[in-house]
């Protein structure tokens, strides 16, 4: 099957998924006891009031119709208002995610940058002090509260030896970069101002390590399985026995290969990794998608929420897509198999 | 190679972390950083209605009153002086000279028309403040004259709430799709306060600058920067650090593990806010004042005040709570007393009990609350079931009259006994309105509605007072506790008042840094 077919296919998935998505979602948010309307006119508001914030947020109108609506304001590409903020969704999104982006971002190239080497590492010196090592940094990782492990690790590089920023993406006082792409490190490039790129870079630190750490173990055992498995492979022997050297046997022939099932689980640590950002997010006071859900939760803001939900399954689909397409791309034997 | 190069960027690191660990921007004396946990909803004072957004509203607008510094009581702001006509169906206020919104335009009476003209159209929270202002009249540019429909005795305390905040015409230049410019206000401000938001940038902090056209004493601070931190511990650690000089939401254990911290000083005081529990009186058995009242003397006020709370509350004493007028510093008290609580369920024939307590986890006190009752309870013969739900879940329930017993938690927006006693007691707001214990007792209908036509302080007093010597007896709500509002700040900010009215609110123009 080609590429292109292949593409055409999931795309149609696509629409059926954010459709059950928001069928799902809707449901469910609309199921929960509690009124919206109660928690904008606050506690002492008079039934008049409520009956007319009901009114004015379309609340009082039966909830199939409201679906209706719901779905012909996202067909058009409009996500909603916030009940809370009474700002449009897709604006707060767009506001939101490109810090939980590059938050994710961070702690993907540091999870790789950290575990591809471990994995490749263990794997030779199989059993060797660094394979143990790596098998109990591995362990920590999976095992450790994300949030107990970011507030110890404030508590180490913050207040005992304070070399980092505790919070927050830019020093206080340092303007922020002007907004091109949300990402600070790109547009505070884009903008030339050096200082606000230092500064998002050392915010960045310590919160996409404790987010990378997670997945760390992950990658290293998944690079350090695949890497031993082709190093029993006859063209690695062959290599080797025509006098390749080691390293290049291992950087040129075995590491490419190994790499190939690690696409996959690359992808999914994505997704993880954005899902673990709400709580990294929370403790970092990192202002991305996790506490924007947090709080629309919180307040039954349910366009917010329905907006994150189909935003993110959108993600995760496409980013389901992409891994895929790199798949296909670094194994031509799964192109033709289809 | 990498492990080779791997000294060189260690150091490289070393040195990027000493440039930017200098000197903290919280030490800077003109410049004060309060870290807030949940970032402000909207700054818009005909929308707003929760503290948090007050923090905002206050220091960006003036009122035609305000409180006087750490009293209950208003003194004129942007109100010189005012009379009232002797029926109580006007109000005319005369506007002082002088004051300014930020773009150098003069408060004048055509402004606070805008306003309440705005609060009243929008019709959400904050126009319930005013809920018998028919219209509001521009007699001169000085002079405004306020008609009411019918009398409202609170009437000058409300307007010193944030609802009252006097906004300038202007913004409704910024007004889209007939909005009133709800969307432009609800992330700017408009008024003649000390401050105006000079950015906000969502979740991650709100800037204030001076307004450079305020009439008052010009602020300290050339910035007040908000952060929001939602994580108490990073509250906690960015204030010992001194990043922050100042942080709320401090809850008690905190408060107390931060007491013996260098510099920072616990600002703790008594506030109006009380915690009390509903009691379903229009479900049996607790439709019989007596089954009301076991469950009244089945609560440990001591044990839950010391224990639970740390010491950092208050038994309440009738509805009012101490420290608004209205309070009655004689009302009677329940006790902890299992024996007559037993007797009372005998007395009114009730045996087998098997009751719900619903609750949530918006208040940390609420759990301990309901377990040390089921546990007092379970000792007379009575079953309770725990029932945790989600805030909004239990708000619906209360409002519905599906529960049994729940949790209650309130506060006064105005400081007038109006707030508790005509709120919770009135018939005619039973569920969501406020009176969600279903209570009804004509007398005391007849009292607070007598008390809420009455001009004459002393005479509305003494009716509250006489309405909670009944409503104390009936026992429609078990009255535990007022806590105290704690916040922590560095020891160098200086002239904090605080007023039990403004809960979340500082007095950012009189404050001060001292290092």
């Amino acid at each position: 099957m080609s590429l292109i077919s292949t593409i055409l296919r999931r795309l149609v998935l696509l629409v059926f998924v954010v459709a059950g998505v928001a069928i799902i979602t809707f449901t469910i948010s609309h199921l929960i006891p509690g009124d919206p309307a109660q928690l904008i006119a606050g506690d002492k508001a008079s039934a008049q009031t409520l009956a007319h914030v009901r009114q004015e947020l379309g609340l009082d109108k039966p909830v199939t119709q409201q679906f209706v609506i719901y779905v012909k304001q996202l067909l058009s590409g409009d996500l909603g208002q916030s009940l809370r903020t009474r700002r449009p969704v897709a604006g707060d999104i767009a506001l939101f995610l490109p810090a939980t982006l590059e938050l994710g971002i961070a702690a993907l190239v540091m999870a790789i940058m950290i575990g591809v080497p471990l994995g490749v590492l263990s794997a030779i010196y199989k059993d060797g002090p660094v394979d143990q090592a790596a098998r109990v940094v591995s362990v920590a990782g999976i095992s450790m509260p994300v949030f107990w492990f970011g507030l110890a690790l404030i508590l180490l590089f913050y207040v005992k030896i304070p070399i980092l920023p505790g919070s927050g993406r830019i020093t206080l006082g340092i303007a922020a970069p002007p907004r091109i792409t949300g990402f600070f490190l790109v547009d505070s490039l884009v903008a030339g101002d050096l200082k606000a790129f230092w500064s998002s870079l050392y915010h960045l630190v310590l919160p996409a390590f404790v987010l990378a750490f997670a997945n760390l173990g992950i990658i290293t055992r998944q690079i350090r399985a695949s890497m031993l498995d082709v190093l029993q492979e006859d063209y690695v022997r062959t290599a080797r026995a025509n006098g390749l050297s080691r390293s290049a046997v291992i950087l040129r022939h075995a590491l490419p290969n190994a790499l190939i099932p690690s696409v996959t689980l690359l992808g999914l640590a994505f997704g993880d990794l954005l899902y673990g950002a709400v709580l990294t997010e929370t403790i970092f006071a990192w202002p991305g998608m996790g506490s924007y859900v947090v709080s629309s939760i919180q307040t039954l803001d349910f366009p917010a929420v329905m907006g994150f939900t189909i935003v993110a399954s959108l993600g995760y689909v496409l980013i389901n897509l992409a891994v895929d397409l790199t798949y296909m791309v670094l194994d031509p034997q799964i192109r033709e198999l289809g | 190679m990498l492990l080779r190069r791997l000294p060189t960027f260690a150091a490289f690191a070393a040195l990027t972390a000493l440039t930017f660990a200098g000197p903290s921007w919280a030490t800077d004396k003109d410049v004060l950083v309060i870290d807030k946990a949940e970032d402000p909803p909207t700054a818009d004072p005909g929308v707003e209605v929760s503290n948090n957004g007050y923090t905002l509203i206050f220091p960006a607008y003036e009122r035609l009153v305000k409180y006087d510094g750490a009293k209950t009581e208003v003194i004129p702001e942007l109100a010189e002086s005012w009379t009232t006509a002797p029926d109580n169906l006007s109000w005319t206020f005369k506007l002082a000279s002088g004051h300014m919104f930020d773009d150098g335009s003069p408060v004048d009476a055509a402004a606070v028309k805008y306003s309440f003209d705005r609060v009243k159209k929008l019709a959400a929270g904050p126009g319930d403040m005013f809920p018998t202002v028919k219209d509001v009249v521009i007699v001169d540019p000085r002079t405004v004259k306020f008609e009411l429909s019918a009398p409202f005795a609170p009437f000058l305390s409300a307007l010193a709430t944030s609802a009252g905040s006097i906004i300038n015409p202007k913004a409704q230049e910024h007004a889209v799709n007939g909005d009133d410019a709800k969307a432009w206000l609800a992330e700017h401000t408009a008024g003649s306060g000390a401050f105006k938001i000079s950015a906000w940038e969502r979740n991650q902090q709100i800037t204030l600058d001076p307004n450079p056209h305020y009439a008052g004493k010009k602020p300290a601070f050339k910035q007040v920067i908000f952060k929001i931190v939602r994580e108490m511990s990073s509250r906690r650690l960015q204030l010992e650090n001194g990043d922050a000089d100042l942080i709320d939401q401090v809850p008690v254990d905190q408060a107390e593990a931060m007491k013996s911290s260098a510099g920072v000083v616990i600002e703790s005081n008594p506030s109006l806010y009380v915690i009390y529990l509903y009691l379903n009186n229009k479900k049996a058995p607790f439709d019989n004042p007596k089954v009301r009242q076991a469950i009244s003397y089945a609560a440990d006020y001591k044990g839950l005040v010391d224990g639970v709370m740390q010491g950092q509350a208050e038994q309440m004493r009738g509805a009012v709570p101490d420290g608004m007028w209205g309070h009655d510093p004689q009302g009677m008290q329940y006790s902890y007393d299992l024996e007559k609580a037993k007797q009372l369920l005998a007395d009114a024939g009730v045996s087998n009990l098997h009751i719900s307590f619903t609750y949530s986890q918006a208040d940390s006190a609420w759990e301990p609350v309901g377990l040390a009752l089921q546990a007092s309870l379970a000792e007379i013969g009575v079953t309770m079931d725990m029932k945790n739900v989600a805030d909004t879940t239990k708000r619906e329930l209360v409002a519905k009259g599906d529960y049994d017993i729940a949790t209650g938690a309130w506060t006064p927006d105005f400081a007038d006994p109006f707030m508790f006693m005509n709120i919770w007691f009135d018939p005619t707001k039973m569920g969501a309105p406020g009176n969600r214990a279903f209570y009804e007792n004509p007398k005391v209908t007849d009292l607070i509605t007598q008390a809420l036509a009455t001009v004459d302080q002393k005479k509305r007093e003494q009716l509250y007072i006489d309405a909670q010597k009944i409503t104390n007896e009936d026992a429609p709500y078990v009255l535990l506790f007022q806590k105290n509002d704690i916040f922590a700040m560095r020891s160098s900010v200086k002239g904090y008042v605080y007023n039990p009215m403004l809960i979340q609110v500082y007095n950012i123009a009189d404050m001060s840094k001292s290092e």
